[in-house]
């Protein structure tokens, strides 16, 4: 109905500008020409103030859009927790890689050390160089010799098992980053999605919705709360024998 | 308990599985075998000869649970005793495994010390 005036009122200035121009009245067709351009800059205004309305909506909308504040407000500082806590993890195992092998290096060395000396003294004995006296000394080295070697044999061994474990950290970050490689391509899908919205030729990409459910947590992250998780080996326990283990 | 009997550790970590079996050898376990998931344990376990199955619950192809769930419907596997060491710790989770008729659950990351009390647990438990 506007638009029918709008015309309306166009083809009545129109008649009328033909009607200035051929009764030759310069000062009319000028002001007439001048209103009309006013009358036509207003439209597109108008058009161009609806545009940027519609651009702001969808901008809106979208940012209202749950995945898109789950993925702000929740998965992102999650994910940077998760990463911390893969640099602290390695950090660990890395750490306690070292210690054990700092407590087993002076005791192979010590025993090395005791091996060579008393290798030289039983070759000695074998020429039968050693007098009864050294003889004497050395089986009392020798027997100490046993006993510390099967004490520091096993210092060996126990270090030895807790560098092995210390390697767990590799399954855990490994986890830990796939999950976090999944959020990076949630991120994007969302960027291409922005892109689209905001009028841009890219391509359109298609989201992935991934149902919440039958995802498994994996590891629990200190400072990520996911809810109904037990947080000890201890509360496992106490969970399974509540259920008749 | 016998030393002897064959354990099939399975892990999607190479590393895990090292781990498990170290430490299982730590216990006097010799007997080992490993599968990195369920789809490759599967075919081993329903060959026969296993005693024991230590398994992790998050893997590609099949998880931890539906090969639980798959030991426990064949007549073959079904009394198996099975321990779960896995980076799952959501109660619900824990629940479905003992629903599913699990017979320990360890949560990573974890001690010698606990590996060695679970299994002591499960073949005391299956002994008496």
């Amino acid at each position: 109905m506007q638009d029918e005036n709008e015309r309306l009122e166009l083809l009545a200035k129109a008649k009328q500008l033909v009607a200035h121009i051929e009764t030759n009245d310069a000062e009319a067709t000028g002001e007439l020409l001048c209103s009309m351009t006013i009358d036509r800059e207003r439209s597109l205004f108008k058009e161009v103030g609806q545009l940027t309305r519609q651009l702001h909506d969808n901008l809106s909308s979208f940012a209202l859009d749950d995945q898109l504040i789950d993925l702000t407000g929740k998965e992102i500082p999650d994910a940077k927790e998760r990463l911390n806590y893969v640099i602290e993890m390695t950090d660990d195992a890395a750490h306690k890689t070292l210690n054990a092998i700092d407590e087993i290096v002076p005791v192979t060395a010590e025993m090395n050390r005791k091996c060579e000396e008393l290798s030289v003294k039983w070759k000695r004995f074998l020429g039968r160089e050693l007098s009864l006296d050294e003889f004497k000394a050395m089986s009392g080295e020798i027997s100490s010799f046993l006993d510390s070697s099967c004490a520091n044999t096993k210092i060996v061994s126990d270090k030895t098992n807790e560098i092995v474990l210390a390697q767990g950290y590799q399954d855990l970050t490994g986890q830990i980053i796939r999950k976090v490689i999944s959020l990076v391509q949630n991120v994007e899908n969302n960027l291409v999605e922005l892109v689209r919205i905001s009028g841009s030729q890219a391509d359109e990409t298609a989201m992935q919705n991934e149902t919440k459910k039958g995802v498994l947590e994996g590891p629990v992250v200190p400072g990520v709360v996911v809810e109904g998780t037990v947080n000890s080996q201890d509360e496992v326990d106490d969970l399974l024998s509540s259920l008749g283990f | 308990m016998d030393k002897n009997m064959k354990i099939l550790v399975v892990d999607d970590f190479s590393t895990m599985r090292r781990i498990v079996k170290n430490l299982l050898r730590e216990l006097e376990f010799t007997n080992l075998d490993e599968a990195d998931d369920g789809q490759t344990a599967w075919p081993k376990l329903k060959a026969g000869g296993y005693d024991f199955l230590v398994t992790d619950w998050n893997m590609p192809g099949m998880t931890g649970i539906e090969l639980l769930k798959t030991v426990r419907a064949n007549p073959e596997t079904a009394n198996m005793p099975v321990l779960m060491v896995t980076a799952e710790q959501k109660r619900e989770q824990i629940i479905e495994a003992a629903q599913a008729g699990v017979n320990g659950y360890i949560i990573k990351p974890f001690t010698a010390a606990t590996l060695k009390e679970k299994i002591d647990k499960i073949f005391a438990r299956n002994a008496g």
